[in-house]
């Protein structure tokens, strides 16, 4: 897209810089009006979207056996329900831990404002509206650590709201958790700021 | 002012005339000073400060529109190099995170509402009566109201930030932020209130310009021949009509949350954030456009005159503006793709977005074909227009890239959206604006620019843009969001935010330069000869600067386009002089342009600024708390309203006036169909816009809001019922009174007709009082909130309608009519239907609700 | 002026058209609609394919229709112009119906 663009933009400018050398002339409706104007536009931007909607239809999340979790957002910072050891749910702050190599679908809630869930390296961003659960599919392919962040703004610490998502092997042992739970922990006995 | 020079053999022919040849003689030459003389006396502002304050002329009230708006524009500016100081390192230099989105905030707010709106509307006021063939726009004292609203409204937005209590949850002010829960100060309300006050001039801009193109054109100018620019102030114009009332509405909803706690957007209570966003987005997708097609019809008047040619493809154009003001509609979700909605519903409004690129390369290609077609001349407009190109072709692919949904979503909220955004904006709007502005400074003030200035303003801003947002591209694409005061954590974007903020400043420099150059210009530019662009349209036949009346008399048939400049200077077109000593201009039929009949427009009066002043003591009640006094604002308001009718009848029979020798033509007095029946239509479009609105508000909260079905509601009682019934039986009959109003208006008996209208007016507010007593307690639920509204709007326009029944009455009591004079009862009647039919439609609704449930 | 309101019936027709359709979507998501079979779709598949198809041929009528008695010129020009700027627009901007899914 981005190459197609900027051969576009090309083309607009060479076809600029002809116009405006070229010393008077004939020019004809049918060719820059409907050979230009509708006929080139029409057909590659019908191209362009029924690519992106076959693009979009398979990053939907779809009713299957993908890993569920949740991120629940409020002002400023992420609760995430996960499985933890054995399997058993659990609850940490702001570090959400999912398996590598499998699709994963994040229900997203919010507990006040808008935000927005957010990690560059995987994929788009969804909302978090309050009084909506909106699912969304990602996918990390590599082990590794992939930083988040809030993207819609929601006030003052909007900024900070930042979070960190851990794509685990499967194949492995679980990391520790221990050290996010014992956040939200605090953070729900209002240890933490 | 001069009337020698010829006019200038080489001004381009247009292709086709702008007008048809209908037979009509000349009037015979006469001395063009002494007509001068006559016609300047009537239309001048008044001397000094008085005329500041009271002046009502379009050429007046239109500069300082824009002047005003440049004002804002530096504002904005300002605070533009205070967020590029902010994020040109990691760290950021000196705002706290509060200042900060106060600043974002107000930087997007003043220059989507304080200055590309105004400066359109300005445009369009100082250009269209000049352009169209016309001695003013048709609503003067409204184009005066509208001003100091603006002004009014904006210097509060502006003195909150002095204050330190600017508007700081972004321009589009989604809830639940904005409520009172999450940001419990004054300034989401500056935001509400003051925005909301400015509106009211972007509402009376768009009702005059759709009147003033519809019917206020040279005489023979049928619609199909008039310049492009009328079309695309036309589009801009409906799509103001239709495209403002959702904001007006959402900001209503939201400010009664936010002071008296009724639900609209508060979940808990059957409220809904997403019907902010749909509201909002819902203006604020067509705004874009909005603020695009003026800009669009200034390069389509450009372009061919700098070319010395005629533009390529008339209809084409026409049908793509036709094209773009419908389908922008069809586009708001696209600022909607991450909130959660199904594919089906996003891929509509993918396709829709994808779609409106084709009107917009349609008119790309004319441009680029009418330049192939003609001779490009490097003047400085031409100069500005290259950079439109070189800017806004880009904005639109890069537009495109956003509609579709996969990289939306990864793009989003991102700073690639705010390279996107002022690529549009500012190539395709202030280009343009600047482009428009050094093309009729000759006309502003007489005076041709100083060589050289205006060249390195063009270059510094031009570098300093491409420098400023060029990059911010791949910024947005590293992952930076917008609306971040630091980023201590991602040294990988700084270099980009650096280079960024030190183009910015450049870029700042450009403007500074820029209007530099046009106070020189103005002040010590060298004496400019007419029509220096050899231009063919109406708005160079006068001398420079602009005459107040911009036309000695008026082109018409024989006098269509720009070569006739003496002729007319000579009192031999159209309705020349000012005979009876009135502002007069010529009226004609919407499609044709036959002269129908002639305007008396009103002269300078403070009426305006009194009247902005009263309704912004509402707004100034509302935003300080004392809710109590809000009341005494909107009696002075309808104090002041009753003002305006005052002056627009006349109590005897006038001879029809003498537009050409062999034709003449009634005073408006004695007309039905008259340019203030058309605006209250164009009105009536607008508020049927808001009424529509309501609805969807309505059924979208029903269907998509989590938290319903509501409680069970206490309304059904036999009280009620005969209240609502009773309400609906007196606007009927006050439907009748008013049309009888008309009809018997020579006998007695039409003034009894408008006592009945008035009492049956009463006694509907009176029953709709009744149905107010009895509804659920509306801050329980957003259904009953949602009811107290619907109420609400019935009771408004049942003043309204009232008024005019008032009125109309006085025209009787008066003398105002006659057998040919009608009065105010043509307007009553328009107004009654409206109220009438909605007040149905709602009670339908409600029953609906109530059966179903 | 009345070939200007002929020109409008094209693009107004789109405006409904995308309005109901948009609407029926909404409508059939948040209803459950989807789960009520009809031959062999749902209901909710069946309402907005009646209605596009209600819609285009609606169009086709207008394009039929409209231009009718009006002399040549350009306001013939522009009404026939408007009359196919509202048929591309529904074909274009509602095809998603039978090209995604619905509710996901
Ligand atoms: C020298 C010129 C300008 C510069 C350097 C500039 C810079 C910026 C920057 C950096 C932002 C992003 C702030 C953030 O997300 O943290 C922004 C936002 C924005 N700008 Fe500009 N701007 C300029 C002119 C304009 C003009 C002419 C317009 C409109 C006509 C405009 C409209 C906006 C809007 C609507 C936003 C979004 C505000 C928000 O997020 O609430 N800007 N500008
Ligand atoms: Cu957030
Ligand atoms: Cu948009």
């Amino acid at each position: 897209m981005l190459a197609g663009s900027t051969l576009i933009t090309l083309l607009v400018g060479v076809m600029l810089i002809l116009a405006v050398r070229n010393k008077g002339g004939r020019a004809s409706e049918r060719h820059w009006i409907w050979g230009w104007g509708l006929g080139f536009t029409l057909s590659v931007l019908t191209v362009l979207v029924g690519f992106s909607l076959w693009l979009g239809e398979r990053m939907l999340a779809r009713a299957d056996d993908a890993l569920e979790v949740s991120a629940h957002a409020a002002q400023w910072e992420w609760q995430f329900t996960q499985p933890g050891p054995g399997g058993v749910p659990v609850v940490t702050r702001n570090t959400l831990f999912v398996p590598a190599g499998a699709s994963f679908d994040v229900v997203i809630t919010s507990a006040d404002v808008i935000h927005s869930f957010w990690v560059p390296q995987l994929g788009g961003k969804m909302d978090a509206v309050p009084g909506h659960a909106n699912r969304h599919r990602l996918r990390a392919d590599a082990p590794g650590i992939y930083e988040g962040l809030c993207a819609e703004f929601c006030g003052f610490g909007h900024n900070f709201m930042r979070f960190t998502v851990v794509a685990y092997d499967p194949a492995l042992p679980m990391p520790d958790m221990s050290e996010a739970m014992a956040a939200f922990a605090d953070n729900q006995a209002g240890i933490l700021p | 002012m001069t009337f020698t020079p010829p006019a200038d053999p080489r001004a381009i022919a247009p292709s086709e005339p702008m007008v048809d040849s209908l037979d009509i003689a000349a009037n015979p030459p006469r001395r063009a000073l002494r007509l001068h003389r006559e016609l300047d006396d009537v239309w001048r502002d008044e001397p000094g400060w008085k005329g500041f304050f009271t002046s009502v002329n379009h050429g007046t009230i239109g500069l300082r529109f824009m002047v005003t708006a440049f004002v804002f524009f530096a504002i904005g500016g300002v605070l533009a190099m205070l967020i590029r100081a902010q994020l040109a390192t990691r760290q950021g230099a000196f705002l706290d995170l509060d200042l900060y989105n106060q600043i974002f905030t107000m930087h997007g707010t003043i220059m989507m509402f304080l200055f590309a709106i105004p400066m359109l509307e300005g445009l369009a006021l100082w250009l269209l009566p000049k352009i169209l063939g016309a001695r003013d726009m048709a609503f003067p004292r409204l184009s005066a109201l509208g001003y100091w609203c603006y002004f009014f409204g904006g210097s509060v937005i502006v003195l909150s930030l002095v204050f330190g209590v600017a508007p700081d949850d972004g321009w589009f002010m989604y809830t639940p932020l904005s409520d009172r829960t999450h940001s419990p100060g004054v300034n989401a309300d500056v935001w509400l209130l003051g925005v909301t006050f400015v509106e009211i001039s972007a509402m009376a801009a768009a009702v005059e310009i759709t009147v003033t193109i519809l019917r206020c054109r040279a005489g023979g100018m049928p619609l199909t021949k008039m310049p492009l620019m009328g079309w695309y102030l036309l589009g801009t114009a409906v799509m103001m009509l239709v495209g403002f009332p959702p904001l007006i509405l959402g900001s209503i909803l939201l400010e009664v949350q936010r002071a008296f706690d009724w639900p609209f957007f508060e979940v808990a209570r059957g409220g809904d954030p997403l019907l902010w966003a749909h509201l909002f987005w819902l203006f604020g997708h067509p705004e874009v456009y909005i603020i695009f097609l003026p800009a669009a019809g200034a390069l389509s008047t450009i372009i061919p005159i700098l070319s010395r040619t005629t533009i390529l493809g008339y209809g084409a154009i026409v049908a793509a503006v036709a094209g773009l003001v419908f389908l922008s509609f069809g586009l708001w979700v696209h600022h909607m793709f991450t909130v959660g909605i199904p594919h089906m519903a996003l891929a509509f409004f993918s396709a829709a977005s994808a779609l409106v690129a084709v009107p917009t390369a349609i008119q790309i290609f004319a441009w680029i074909g009418t330049m192939w077609m003609g001779q490009v001349q490097f003047r400085l407009p031409m100069l500005y227009i290259m950079g439109f190109f070189a800017t806004f072709v880009m904005g639109g692919l890069t537009g495109v890239m956003l509609a579709m949904v996969p990289f939306n979503w990864q793009a989003h909220d991102t700073h690639f959206v705010v390279a996107h955004l002022h690529y549009v904006l500012i190539g395709g709007f202030v280009f343009p604006m600047l482009a428009a502005v050094s093309y009729w400074m000759p006309l502003i003030c007489g005076r041709w620019r100083v060589r050289g200035l205006g060249e390195a303003a063009f270059w510094l801003i031009l570098i300093g843009f491409h420098g400023t947002f060029f990059l911010m591209h791949l910024t947005g694409l590293l992952g930076m969001p917008r609306r971040i005061a630091v980023y201590p954590d991602n040294p990988e974007w700084e270099w980009l935010n650096l280079i960024s903020s030190i183009f910015g400043m450049i870029t700042a420099a450009g403007f500074a330069l820029f209007a530099f150059d046009v106070a020189m210009q103005w002040l010590f530019g060298r004496r400019s000869w007419r029509n220096p662009w050899r231009a063919p349209t109406l708005d160079w036949a006068m001398p420079l600067p602009a005459p107040s009346y911009n036309f000695a008399s008026l082109p018409g048939p024989r006098h269509g386009d720009a070569n006739a400049l003496l002729p007319l200077a000579r009192g031999e077109g159209l309705l020349p002089g000012a005979p009876r000593g009135w502002r007069e201009t010529l009226v004609v039929e919407p499609g044709s342009g036959r002269p129908d009949h002639v305007a008396v427009l009103a002269h300078s009066t403070s009426l305006p600024l009194l009247t902005s002043a009263a309704i912004g003591s509402f707004f100034a009640a509302m935003l300080s708390g004392f809710y109590w006094l809000a009341p005494v604002g909107i009696l002075l308001t309808i104090w002041a309203a009753w003002k305006w009718g005052d002056i627009m009848g006349t109590d005897r029979d006038h001879p029809p006036a003498r537009v050409a020798p062999d034709l003449d033509l009634p005073l408006h007095f004695q007309r039905r169909n008259t340019l203030a029946r058309t605006g209250t239509l164009a009105l009536l479009l607008a508020d049927g816009t808001l009424y529509a609105s309501l609805m969807f508000g309505v059924g979208f909260l029903t269907v998509v809001a989590p938290n319903w079905p509501a409680p069970v509601s206490g309304i059904a009682t036999l009280q009620n019922v005969i209240a609502a019934l009773v309400a609906l039986a007196a606007m009927a009959l006050g439907l009748v009174a008013s049309f009888r109003a008309e009809t018997a208006r020579t006998t007695p008996i039409g003034g009894t007709w408008a006592l009945v209208g008035l009492g049956s007016g009463g006694l509907a507010l009176a029953a709709l009082a009744v149905l107010a007593y009895g509804l659920d307690d509306p801050t329980r639920h957003a259904r009953d909130a949602l009811r107290g509204v619907v109420l609400g709007f019935a009771v408004f326009h049942g003043v309204v309608a009232s008024l005019l029944a008032l009125r109309s009455l006085a025209d009787h009591r008066q003398g105002r009519v006659s057998a040919t004079r009608v009065g105010a009862s043509p307007i009553w009647q328009l107004f009654q239907m409206f109220w009438l039919g909605t007040s149905a439609v709602s009670l339908v609704l409600i029953v609906a609700q109530e059966v179903l449930s | 002026m009345s070939w200007l309101w002929r020109a409008l019936v094209g693009p107004v027709l789109w405006g409904v058209l995308f309005s109901v359709v948009y609407g029926l979507h909404g409508a059939g998501c948040n209803l459950g609609w989807t789960r009520v079979p009809v031959l062999f779709t749902d209901w909710h598949h069946m309402a907005m394919w009646l209605a596009w198809g209600v819609g285009l041929a609606l169009h086709v009528v207008v394009l039929r229709v409209v231009p009718r008695g009006i002399p040549p010129g350009r306001s013939r020009w522009l009404i026939v112009a408007g009359a196919w700027i509202g048929l591309v627009s529904s074909l274009f901007t509602l095809f998603p119906v039978i090209a995604t899914s619905t509710c996901l």
